[in-house]
């Protein structure tokens, strides 16, 4: 690495490494044993990593693959019952194993920083945010009280926190999540560690926020010197940012390369398959028509004995020689574990996807788990073909305000959030709306209205031709049955001591759907719709893997012939090859029982992918609504743009692009929406005339916005024509 | 927090109102009413009419409970013939001993239960954690009466090294000049608190020693005594300061049975003793008294969740 020569330089005891020409980190093949009751998990085996000074490693792969134990080994943070049993972590030259433990304690506290994932819960609750940053000062180099509080001010400033001087006194629960990662970060830095492990930092984090925390760790690596691993589940994230990567699966490190050359091409099969499975992939290789490319299975289970390629299940590459043979990394650059792995032929130059085409499509998936056979891929049948057809829900100027209560004996309303303001769109048989939105936007709280679990404030919910605010509470009951509701995550949605027979039984006993027998042969036909097999009806549902959780939610939520079904978050949860199998799944079900979806999501890609059009969500308000790929692909409101901009993406020209607008500072506070149009305060186009309110206008692609980025594209029809 | 203070009492005041009505009805549901209660089976129709018109019993019920609660408010608790004083006057000389012997007993167990549960905590599922469990779970199986009559075999016949009976003195200062004396019961009492609150702190101490923050603070390479100490404890006793104030009732239960098993003249065994005579009025006193105490507690203990919880602090005061 060229870059880190010149930051060594100002760098003083990690130079001494780094002039010997030596990494600041090495893992020589590290094992990482967990011992729980049930037996002993392998997490790791034999995993070697080097890290250079100054540089970034990203570390990726799905859950259970080891990257976050390959972190908290180094750290020596492993869970209890967690214990390294095998190899060397050289930090500096000195293997941690074979030092005193007060000697470690230190390294980690001065030398090493580390970022947790969930910044709700890693921050002590009831210790001033000061105190918590300058904590490893004040232990590790007795520095002084007030010292350690003007360095915490110092620090906090620099991760980009507002008014430090008073932040320092807060507790953690007066900030909002990003400003605990920024705290987080500061609190890692505070002693000028040469390694920063970040562990999923942004995970939990929205994307417009992602990318604030993403730039800021990037920022600080150069000005401190600092090597960082970066370890996530996200390709995306990791394309934009690191200089190698190393991907891991089932306890090993499979293949590592330059950030690009890995992104480019390939070589382990797995890796390919992977980047494949994202939504993004097939929406560049065919604008999304195509069904995604899923990985079928699940990993192994790493607490038995395994021989072979442990991705030898799953691929769809898999010789017997495969099977028997445990390949090891190919020394070099560019080292994989694949003993049949992707070509590079000059080919290989377009893209993972451009290097396999043909022959390699038709042996994907072979129907090894309960999915469906994957037909090689197939158009889905676009749904703007029924446009004269009434709207299945049609919803109008829908409001919800939720009141604040004090905590006084009378509990008067102190207050009121605005959740939902002013509302409207259609959704039409057949097609799925997506509704995208960062935390807070009302994204949810649309679904739940729409369903019926819960009543609006004011406007109308229209359903067939239908208008639900006019009928009594058991009509109201009757007619929602036609819109069912699929969860984030389904494990929390179902009754733990219930098993899956009683749980599909459930919607249609109570809606006295038919007689026993009837019930029993409709169960059946729902698993089948979902692909699970009729074994599964005797089980609980701890004993589903999430992907199969989201099989049986579906499942469920078919159970009544629904017309619309209202998905919120039911990707979210899964792991890429996990939800490529549940999209397809949904996008199955769509064509065969002609069911519209909303597709309610954080991630704009995979709304691209399943969306036929797109709603976009701020504080309350939609801001934007047209067909997916105009709303993803020529944005109009400055809010939509900042999100796409956002999205971490894998494909090497928007990596190099990644410079479009950026939006700063934190969502405003629902209790007191801005006045006008509500994302005025941080939208960077903001003019006198935006403290009126923009009202929603357009044909097709309607927009909020008195400056909106682009005119509507010409040749599309007037709203009266769209709307009707 | 003004108005998370004015909040709280006013549920404290109707649950105490609620405790007046119920003790009101007691009285009258009283087979033959209180008259026949305080003067005996022998007392002629003639006595019981002239006693409930004294007592303004033959008025309606309402007016009754009026003047009961008026009553109340002026501190009269009504009057022990029995005793031949005031209810409020008995209450007045054994309630402040009977606040030694809890509070004794509470610091005790808190002292020595703080430790306990957060070493089994730390040393979870190794011996030291089994052998307090087994031992928790035997102080808190074994029942107070059989507990204390053990104390006394051993340490007052088999090895006579402290008193068998609790100090006589009328006052508390009499009552401290005796330490020796208030050993036996303040260890009965305190032996079953231990158990229980030794428990909490075990569980608590492990759910916050599992929490993301512990592993923040361990990244941040401090020795395992900080990051339980300074990270861990205050967060793992919050439940604790929960469980003060609503173990104030089976602290009461437990000294009823302490005290008269070690004859300590306090509230436990004024009510005892009433219960034996059928001394309603005093009964009445020591449940409405016992009552307040109770809500008084648990008020003080939500105080002081909300004093060192700043999460607490924060949604008492916003909005």
């Amino acid at each position: 690495m060229s870059e880190s020569i010149g930051l060594t330089a100002r760098h003083s005891a990690p130079a001494v490494h780094a002039a010997a020409g030596r990494p600041l980190l090495e893992l020589r093949d590290l094992d990482t044993d967990i011992a729980l009751r049930r037996g002993t998990v392998h997490a790791l085996d034999g995993i070697s990593l080097d890290v250079a000074p100054g540089q970034t490693l990203g570390v990726v792969g799905e859950s259970g693959s080891g990257k976050t134990m390959t972190a908290l080994s180094i750290m020596g943070l492993l869970p209890s019952g967690g214990r390294v049993t095998g190899g060397q972590i050289l930090f500096e030259g000195r293997d941690l194993r074979s030092l005193p433990a007060d000697e470690v304690r230190r390294i980690r506290g001065v030398r090493m920083g580390m970022v947790f994932q969930d910044p709700l819960t890693s921050l002590n609750p009831t210790i001033r945010i000061g105190a918590q940053v300058a904590e490893p000062l004040r232990v590790h180099k007795r520095v002084g009280r007030a010292e350690a509080r003007d360095r915490a001010i110092q620090i906090l400033r620099r991760v980009g926190m507002p008014r430090p001087e008073r932040i320092v006194d807060n507790y953690p629960h007066e900030l909002s999540g990003g400003m605990r990662q920024r705290v987080a970060i500061a609190m890692a830095l505070v002693c000028s560690p040469s390694l920063l492990i970040a562990d999923e930092p942004t995970t939990a984090l929205d994307v417009t926020t992602q990318r604030q925390i993403l730039e800021l760790i990037d920022d600080l690596r150069e000005e401190f010197g600092m090597a960082v691993i970066l370890v996530t589940h996200d390709l995306g994230v990791i394309a934009g940012r690191a200089d190698r990567v190393a991907v891991m699966y089932a306890g090993r490190v499979v293949e590592t390369a330059a950030t690009e050359q890995l992104f480019h091409a390939p070589r382990h099969r797995y890796t390919e398959a992977l980047m494949r499975a994202l939504p993004e992939s097939a929406i560049r290789d065919s604008g999304g028509h195509d069904r995604l490319i899923s990985i079928p299975g699940l990993p192994p289970d790493l607490s038995g004995p395994l021989t072979g390629c442990r991705f030898a299940a799953r691929c769809s590459y898999v010789s017997d020689e495969c099977r028997t043979t445990d390949p090891s990394l190919i020394p070099g650059t560019h080292q994989h574990a694949c003993l049949h792995p992707v070509p590079t032929p000059a080919g290989a130059v377009t893209g993972p996807a451009g290097a396999v085409t043909g022959p390699a499509r038709a042996r994907v998936e072979p129907a090894a788990e309960p999915t469906r056979v994957e037909p090689a891929a197939k158009p889905v049948t676009a749904a703007p073909a029924e446009v004269t057809e009434l709207p299945v829900l049609s919803v109008r100027n829908l409001v919800k305000d939720y009141p604040v209560h004090g905590r006084g004996l009378l509990r008067r309303a102190a207050g009121q959030v605005s959740a939902v303001a002013d509302v409207s769109f259609e959704v039409r048989a057949g097609e799925t709306f997506g509704l995208v939105g960062e935390s807070g936007c009302g994204k949810s709280t649309v679904g739940r209205l729409s369903v019926g679990l819960e009543r609006p404030s004011a406007g109308q919910i229209v359903l067939d031709g239908t208008d639900l605010t006019d009928l009594t509470g058991r009509e109201r009951r009757r007619m929602h049955r036609q819109v069912q509701l699929m969860f984030q995550d389904s494990y929390a949605a179902m009754n733990p001591r219930m098993r899956v027979d009683a749980i599909l039984a459930e919607p249609l006993e109570i809606q006295k759907v038919g007689d026993s027998s009837a019930r029993q042969a409709r169960i059946a036909t729902l698993l089948d719709q979902v692909g699970l097999s009729r074994r599964a009806l005797e089980r609980y549902p701890h004993e589903f893997s999430g992907g199969q959780l989201q099989r049986i939610g579906l499942a469920r939520s078919l159970a009544l012939h629904p017309r619309l079904i209202v998905g919120d978050e039911p990707v979210s949860a899964l792991d890429v090859s996990i939800q490529a199998q549940v999209l397809n799944l949904m996008r199955d079900l769509q064509r065969e029982l002609g069911l519209a979806y909303i597709f309610i999501s954080h991630d704009l890609s995979v709304v691209d992918y399943m969306a036929d059009r797109i709603g976009v969500m701020y504080l309350g308000k939609l801001v934007e609504i047209g067909p997916a790929r105009e709303v993803v692909r020529a944005a109009r409101h400055p809010y939509t743009q900042a999100l796409v901009d956002a999205v971490p993406s894998i494909t090497p020209d928007r990596v190099a692009t990644r410079d479009g607008t950026t939006i700063r500072g934190e969502l405003p506070s629902a209790l007191d929406p801005p006045s006008g149009c509500r994302f005025r305060t941080r939208c960077p186009r903001a003019a006198d005339i935006c403290t009126t309110e923009p009202p929603l206008v357009g044909g097709l692609h309607q927009v909020a916005c008195h400056l909106p980025l682009r005119p509507e594209p010409t040749g599309t029809p007037t709203q009266d024509q769209a709307v009707g | 927090m003004a108005r998370y203070l004015i909040a709280r009492l006013g549920q404290a005041l109707i649950v105490i109102v609620l405790v007046t009505v119920i003790a009101f009805l007691i009285l009258h549901l009283l087979p033959g009413g209180a008259a026949r209660a305080t003067l005996g089976k022998e007392a002629t129709l003639a006595q019981l009419a002239a006693f409930n018109h004294e007592m303004g019993y033959d008025r309606p019920l309402i007016q009754q409970y009026g003047m009961y609660v008026q009553r109340l408010l002026q501190g009269d608790l009504g009057y022990s013939y029995q005793l031949n004083q005031s209810v409020l006057e008995a209450i007045e000389q054994r309630l402040p001993k009977t606040m030694v012997l809890s509070l004794l007993s509470t610091l005790l167990a808190v002292v020595l239960a703080i430790p306990l549960g957060v070493l089994q905590a730390i040393r979870r599922n190794r011996w030291p954690d089994y052998a307090i469990t087994a031992l928790s779970l035997l102080a808190y199986a074994t029942p107070i009466f059989f507990l204390g009559l053990m104390m006394i075999i051993v340490f007052s016949q088999v090895w006579p090294i402290l008193p068998p009976e609790a100090p006589q003195g009328f006052t508390v200062a009499e009552l401290l000049a005796d330490p020796a004396g208030l050993v036996l019961p303040t260890a009965t009492l305190a032996i079953v608190t231990i158990a229980v609150y030794a428990r909490y702190v075990r569980s608590s101490m492990i759910d916050n020693l599992n929490e993301n923050y512990v592993r923040t603070a361990r990244s941040k390479g401090l020795s395992e005594r900080r990051v339980v100490l300074r990270h861990t404890l205050r967060n793992g006793l919050f439940p604790v300061i929960t469980l003060l104030g609503m173990y104030l009732p089976a602290l009461f239960s437990g000294a009823l049975v302490v005290e008269s098993l070690f004859n300590f003249p306090g509230m436990g065994q004024l009510f005892w003793q009433a219960a034996l005579k059928r001394d309603f009025p005093i009964l009445l006193g020591v449940t409405v008294i016992i009552s307040i105490a109770t809500v008084v507690g648990a008020l003080v203990a939500d105080l002081l969740y909300a004093a060192v919880d700043p999460r607490v602090r924060l949604r008492g005061s916003a909005t």
